[in-house]
């Protein structure tokens, strides 16, 4: 087994199955899709991928499922590319394909409008589910006005105003060979992986880094409440989230382990207090997300839809508790030994080492930043996680955001939330 | 790797301080894969451990499969598997409530549990160091598991809860559950894993008792043990923790094979969707059935990735389904192929089923190509070897093979048999379990439509 990350390629290999997973990457991702096109990246990639060679996308399907592979468009805020795995037998022909899908795509109309077409129906049947109407609005609404906000699939209209000009422009603002990053994991050498980076960049044209001119979020003032109204619903999906932290933050980690106490276990406050205590609901959880510039912190629960308004009244008073008061040593320490231990299955398989790495250069972390990931968990003191708490977290500045039926949540929801600054109802169709 | 005399010679120290029900017999070694070799041991008291070495990471996933399902319960009492899985994190003799999970995550556990229809398993990975705890945890809890009526009580509403998740509030398990229902009149397949919301709410703490008393024994289970570990270590650990529980009666299963179906089932219903979704369940073998393997690949060849013939068909080529899939059942007794699809925008259900059945006529009529069926495979052969690469997936391959059908390294016996597969086979299989006559059929219709406000149902 050996291990090799240059800022361009990162290389796990482990021939222990005869299998390789492999990660194409680029350093911009669906955040600078231009105002008024949102989906054009996700648009571009998932073309790239059905038209590679001047084949057709059934083409395309047949030869990437003849070598026993997969291979996927994957586009975020910061990043987009394609990833996938294959058995190592195909692992030539996959390189093969993968030049030639970064390369000079012919972008077809009958296909683009095809695309779109299914696009639209895809966006159409993710209404069906609560939990990703939950999340859908909670980014529209607390990243309202920045690029975090905007859906990276799409909406109709910003779909209909997209055309093959400006997926081209698209193609020649992110795909240039100083923008690319190979990650590769498995079956394979680092002679391998090398020849396959410099193959591949060479099938992109020259080109540097796009800047990424994105500032960082700024949140919601005051408390404000959406509810995605839902006919028939028995169940309810809560978000509440404020402004969390960034990987840079010389108090990310301490707040991390912080929030690991809240809401990062089983045994967390928000589980015992919700979950094990009271019955109401499922799960119960709290968590930091990280990109590139600062996010968001989030809790969620999914109750019945009378024990909505009281869950999230609970969920307010255990956000101020921890807020006020602090995590004590004892859940320190019990955390930590968490977080240290478990690091072992963040690192268990090849593909997941290759991951970290990668992760590290698409979302500009620190350097080192999981190399040395258990020796700063271990230096946070309970001082510094409660600072990083007061410094970091506002619950009087929340998005709470609940999927359900308004007729019957509406009013006891409202009563609810102490403080609340305004209240929006959203249909659940709404685009 | 060690000889039988070596085993012996270990055995005969494991044994040496071990009671009586702990002494240890090995059983058998079998290969697992081309690289590997999994060992079967056995206990006085009737518990399977099946370990298997494997160093690339400093970690150890250990899975206990109990031979027990939603297919153990009886009508009125449906759900109870499932909630005792839940139960089983709670309060023991030896442990308070919450400490259970306290330890596990101290000790950096990826622990969870599931239940489906044939079986219940526990799992938990830690990293190599902590394996003594996790035997005396687990060890524990098949023993010596409380039962207290405000636990009880607190665990039957979070299952309401998860059942108003995953089937109330969620078309997709709402017609699924249907479907299974509607399927099946005397097996217990009838009824769902998780069980119908009255019996939930009608449980008490003796039924869970008596649940506790009647399956949970070591002689209804199998330890698998995958990772970097001691042998010897953990033989001796396992024959002091788990030797001296007795093995239990346990009471003959009371299978009622379902009859025949000789007419198509219909039942339309409506739900808050966007669109008309369709299900079909067509009658499938059990796991162990010689026609599983060619089913699964005539179900890769039909509903596998965007090239399959259906995906193609009715997602890209007449654009009037936004997906469409089929799950072909691993289960121990007969179960059904399930085919889900979403029809996009005012199109209707029948409309792709009309479809459907061309298709299925079609794979009835004339072999599908070697092409077709190479291409099946090896997306099979992708699968299966991207669920081969951490200690606990292994854990679980191997405790899932050995729990439905009795062979633990069963996943590489069957990859060999779907390499045997040839066109005549799928057009046998096609033939043989693609008859609309033994089908049942959901229509759904968007809440509002005037098509299918409530449940109607054609009688057989």
């Amino acid at each position: 087994m050996s291990a090799s990350a240059a800022r361009d390629l990162v290389v796990e290999a482990d021939s222990s199955l005869p299998l390789v997973h492999f990660s194409v990457s680029l350093r911009t991702g669906a955040a600078l899709d231009p105002l008024g096109a949102d989906g054009s990246s996700r648009l571009l990639t998932r073309l790239m991928r059905r038209t590679a060679g001047g084949r057709s996308a059934e083409q395309n399907d047949i030869l990437v499922d003849g070598l026993g592979a997969a291979c996927s468009a994957d586009v975020g805020s910061s990043s987009l590319g394609f990833s996938g795995m294959v058995i190592t037998r195909s692992l030539p022909k996959m390189l093969e394909l993968l030049a030639e899908i970064l390369s000079k795509p012919e972008l077809p109309e009958a296909e683009l409008q095809l695309l779109k077409r299914e696009t639209l129906a895809e966006l159409e049947q993710l209404k069906e589910s609560d939990k990703v109407l939950a999340r859908r609005w909670f980014a529209r609404r607390f990243f309202a006005g920045h690029s975090y906000g905007r859906p990276s699939a799409g909406t109709p209209t910003t779909l209909a105003s997209i055309d093959r000009a400006a997926l081209r422009q698209g193609y020649q603002r992110s795909f240039t060979a100083d923008n690319l990053v190979c990650c590769f994991a498995g079956d394979l050498d680092n002679s391998t992986a090398e020849a396959a980076r410099k193959t591949l960049k060479s099938a992109l044209p020259p080109g540097g880094v796009p800047v990424d001119t994105t500032g960082d979020p700024q949140g919601v003032n005051g408390r404000r409440l959406v509810i995605v109204d839902k006919p028939e619903r028995t169940q309810t999906q809560i978000v509440i989230g404020c402004l969390g932290t960034h990987t840079s933050d010389a108090d990310h980690v301490a707040l991390h382990v912080a929030n690991t106490v809240l809401g990062g276990t089983f045994t967390a406050r928000l589980m015992q207090e919700i979950r094990v205590k009271r019955g109401w609901s499922y799960g119960a959880n709290s968590s930091l997300a990280h990109e590139r510039r600062r996010h968001a912190m989030t809790m969620s629960a999914f109750p019945k839809a009378e024990d909505c308004a009281p869950c999230i009244a609970l969920q307010l008073q255990l956000l101020e508790a921890w807020h006020d008061t602090g995590i004590t040593q004892a859940e320190l320490d019990s955390v930590k030994s968490y977080l240290t231990r478990s690091h072992a299955f963040n690192i268990d398989t090849c593909s997941k080492r290759a991951s970290l790495s990668l992760d590290e250069i698409l979302y500009d972390l620190p350097a080192g930043y999981y190399k040395d990931y258990l020796a700063r968990i271990n230096a946070v003191t309970v001082e510094q996680a409660n600072a990083a708490i007061q410094k970091r977290i506002h619950p009087e500045n929340l998005l709470i955001v609940v999927v359900g039926t308004e007729s019957v949540i509406g009013g006891p929801v409202r009563e609810a939330i102490p403080n609340l600054a305004d209240s929006e109802i959203i249909p659940y169709d709404t685009d | 790797m060690s000889t039988l005399a070596d085993t012996e010679a270990l055995l005969q120290r494991v044994n040496a301080k071990a009671p009586a029900g702990g002494r240890v017999q090995f059983v058998e070694t079998m290969p697992f894969g081309s690289k590997q070799q999994l060992e079967r041991y056995c206990l006085a008291n009737g518990l399977s451990v099946l370990l298997l070495f494997d160093d690339s990471a400093p970690v150890v996933s250990y899975h206990t499969w109990y031979r027990v399902g939603s297919r153990h319960e009886r009508v009125g009492k449906t759900g109870l598997a499932h909630l005792f899985e839940h139960l089983m994190f709670n309060e023991t003799e030896h442990l308070p409530a919450g400490d259970f999970d306290r330890k596990m995550e101290e000790a950096g556990a990826e622990s969870n549990a599931s239940t489906w229809l044939d079986w219940t398993q526990y799992n938990a990975a830690v990293p190599k160091d902590q394996l003594p705890l996790v035997v005396e945890l687990e060890s524990e809890r098949m023993a010596h598991l409380v039962l207290r009526e405000p636990q009880v009580a607190s665990e039957k509403e979070v299952v309401a809860n998860e059942r108003r998740y995953r089937v109330d509030d969620d078309v997709d398990g709402a017609i699924s559950e249907l479907l299974w229902a509607t399927a099946f009149k005397d097996h217990a397949y009838r009824w769902p894993t998780i069980g119908w919301m009255e019996d939930i709410q009608a449980f008490t703490t003796s039924d869970c008792e008596e649940f506790y008393r009647t399956y949970y024994s070591p002689n209804n289970a199998t330890v698998v043990v995958v990772g970097d570990f001691e042998r010897e270590a953990l033989l001796r650990h396992l024959a002091m923790a788990y030797g001296e529980m007795p093995a239990a009666v346990l009471p003959i299963e009371q299978v009622k094979p379902e009859p025949p179906q000789t007419a198509e089932r219909r039942v339309e219903i409506s739900k808050p969707t966007v669109s008309d979704k369709l299900a079909v369940g067509y009658r499938c073998p059990a796991l162990g059935d010689f026609d599983h393997p060619a089913l699964t690949l005539l179900s890769e060849v039909l509903f596998g990735g965007r090239a399959s013939r259906l995906v193609k068909k009715l997602v890209r080529e007449l654009e009037i389904a936004s997906e469409v899939r089929m799950f072909v059942g691993p289960f121990r007794d007969p179960g059904l192929m399930e085919l889900t699809a979403s029809a996009r925008d005012e199109h209707r259900a029948e409309e792709l089923l009309a479809v459907i059945d061309e298709e299925f006529a079609r794979v009835c009529s004339e072999a599908v190509s070697q092409a077709e069926l190479d291409r099946a495979l090896a997306r099979f052969e992708l699968g299966m070897l991207s669920g081969l690469e951490t200690a606990d997936s292994k854990a679980s391959t191997i405790g899932f093979y050995e729990t439905v059908l009795g062979e633990p390294g069963a996943a590489f016996a069957r990859l060999a048999s779907l390499r045997r597969q040839t066109p005549s086979d799928l057009l046998r299989v096609a033939r043989r379990y693609l008859v609309p006559e033994a089908r049942s059929v959901i229509l759904v219709r968007p809440s509002g439509d005037d098509a299918g406000d409530d449940v109607e149902e054609a009688a057989e």
